[in-house]
């Protein structure tokens, strides 16, 4: 259980409940929290995308890059970076893909949260 | 007895309370961690204030009773270092102490943020063991911090008053003159000087002893600083002189201060802490600068002086007020 949880799984359980001293019902606050900032923040990173803002892009990137790490989302955090990455170099292909990448790996964390309650 | 029981519950739950005065300011525009920390260090015994963004920390920042800021480097508004910065340029009564955040990890970056003021310095994701084990080592700081400032003010009180009369310094009274003297320029407005002197100071140290001498001194020092108005300044000069500084007066305000001076003084039987009372007498000499211009201090210091001069040189037991002589350098630019 442990081996997949590290590599499979968009949420890393064990970890974060180890920040949060094991509170679950604090988790799902933060879970709920941060869902709905991701789709803020998504919202604005489209809209970014299709007016090549890089300044938002980056500073969007690095909003959800923070807010996955603290949540324990490892994929998340990734696509987050990658999409700060793009802003800070002002490439759009790379903003392009990483909007992708964010879109999937969030319905990916909504499934599996969804499947566990 | 129900009654009872309550007060008791409420005592031990203060009695867990870390300390009263400990609050933090968290500063985060990413609202999971804020909450996560914000929940965290409540349960911990924090009072916790938060702000997301800037603006909003900066205001609380300024509170005076704020120990402990958690601010994120990234933020809209002001970002964490510009927070930092802008933190120590005030000079707060009571230390903050810094904790910068930031998910960065570049180490040119934790120096930028370390030089713009912050003390310490965590990356996201947070581990909060870590952060309990930091805020305990911020605790002491601020301790050592708070000690520090009433040190630095007990010192800079002493370096500034004169130790036997509780009066300013020379020192310090040169520093009022300058600034007394640029703003009497600012505004236009008359700014008066006077030194007063013992007469009888060394036949008194002779005849009662220098004890008796030094708490002469005292007395009259208590009695002028009683008679001047909240703006006006008294220090001791030398051995038994004493310089009064008195914004807004022109000639004959400051000639009227003096001899009211002159009037306190005679009706007055001073201590010698022998049994025996005295009486003193003064010479005093002032100036004021009127509307001149070109104020220099060291002037108006040697015009008053110069008055002292001729008070005594005319019998002593006297007050005269003389107009503002600018000094060679002042003269010669006209």
């Amino acid at each position: 259980m442990a081996a997949s949880e590290k590599s499979g799984h968009p949420i890393n359980r064990q970890e974060v409940l180890e920040r949060i001293g094991g509170d679950e019902s604090f988790l799902q606050e933060l879970l709920a929290i941060y869902r709905e900032e991701f789709e803020k923040k998504y919202a604005e990173l489209e809209k970014a995308v299709a007016e090549k803002d890089f300044k938002t892009i980056r500073e969007a990137g690095h909003y959800l890059k923070g807010a996955s790490a603290n949540l324990s989302l490892p994929a998340l955090r990734e696509a987050a970076w990658k999409m700060e990455q793009a802003g800070a170099s002002s490439d759009l292909k790379a903003a392009g893909e990483a909007l992708g990448s964010l879109k999937t790996e969030f319905r990916r964390l909504q499934e599996f949260l969804g499947s566990r309650s | 007895m129900d009654h009872s029981k309550k007060e008791d519950s409420r005592s031990k739950i203060t009695n867990r309370l870390p300390k009263p005065a400990s609050s933090i300011l968290v500063a985060e525009d990413d609202r999971v961690t804020l909450n996560l920390l914000a929940k965290n260090l409540r349960s911990w015994g924090y009072e916790v204030l938060t702000a997301e963004n800037g603006q909003q920390a900066w205001k609380l920042l300024k509170r005076p009773n704020l120990q402990i800021a958690i601010l994120d480097w990234m933020m809209p508004g002001l970002e964490g270092p510009e927070l930092c910065h802008q933190l120590r340029q005030l000079s707060k009564p009571r230390y903050t102490y810094l904790i910068l955040l930031t998910s960065r990890d570049s180490s040119s970056d934790l120096i930028q943020g370390l030089e713009a003021g912050a003390d310490d310095y965590m990356t996201k994701p947070i581990n909060l063991m870590e952060l309990r084990a930091r805020l305990k080592t911020a605790q002491r700081i601020i301790e050592l911090e708070d000690n520090l400032i009433k040190v630095r003010k007990m010192l800079s009180r002493l370096a500034s008053t004169d130790s036997l009369t509780g009066v300013w310094n020379r020192r310090k009274f040169m520093r009022y003159l300058k600034e007394e003297f640029n703003r009497a320029q600012r505004e236009g407005r008359s700014l008066g000087v006077l030194m007063v002197d013992m007469d009888n100071f060394k036949e008194i140290n002779d005849r009662y002893g220098h004890p008796a001498g030094d708490l002469l001194l005292r007395q009259l020092a208590q009695l002028i600083r009683h008679s001047l108005r909240n703006y006006d300044r008294i220090a001791r000069y030398g051995g038994d002189e004493f310089i009064l500084l008195l914004p807004g007066s022109d000639n004959r305000g400051t000639q009227t201060v003096a001899d009211r001076l002159l009037h306190l003084v005679r009706q007055k039987k001073f201590r010698t802490g022998t049994g025996m009372t005295t009486a003193l007498n003064l010479s005093i000499g002032g100036t004021a600068t009127g509307s001149a211009r070109d104020l220099d201090p060291k002037s108006a210091v040697r015009t008053a002086d110069r008055a002292l001069y001729q008070a005594k040189k005319a019998g002593r037991g006297r007050a005269v007020v003389i107009d503002y002589e600018p000094g060679e350098k002042q003269a010669n630019k006209k």
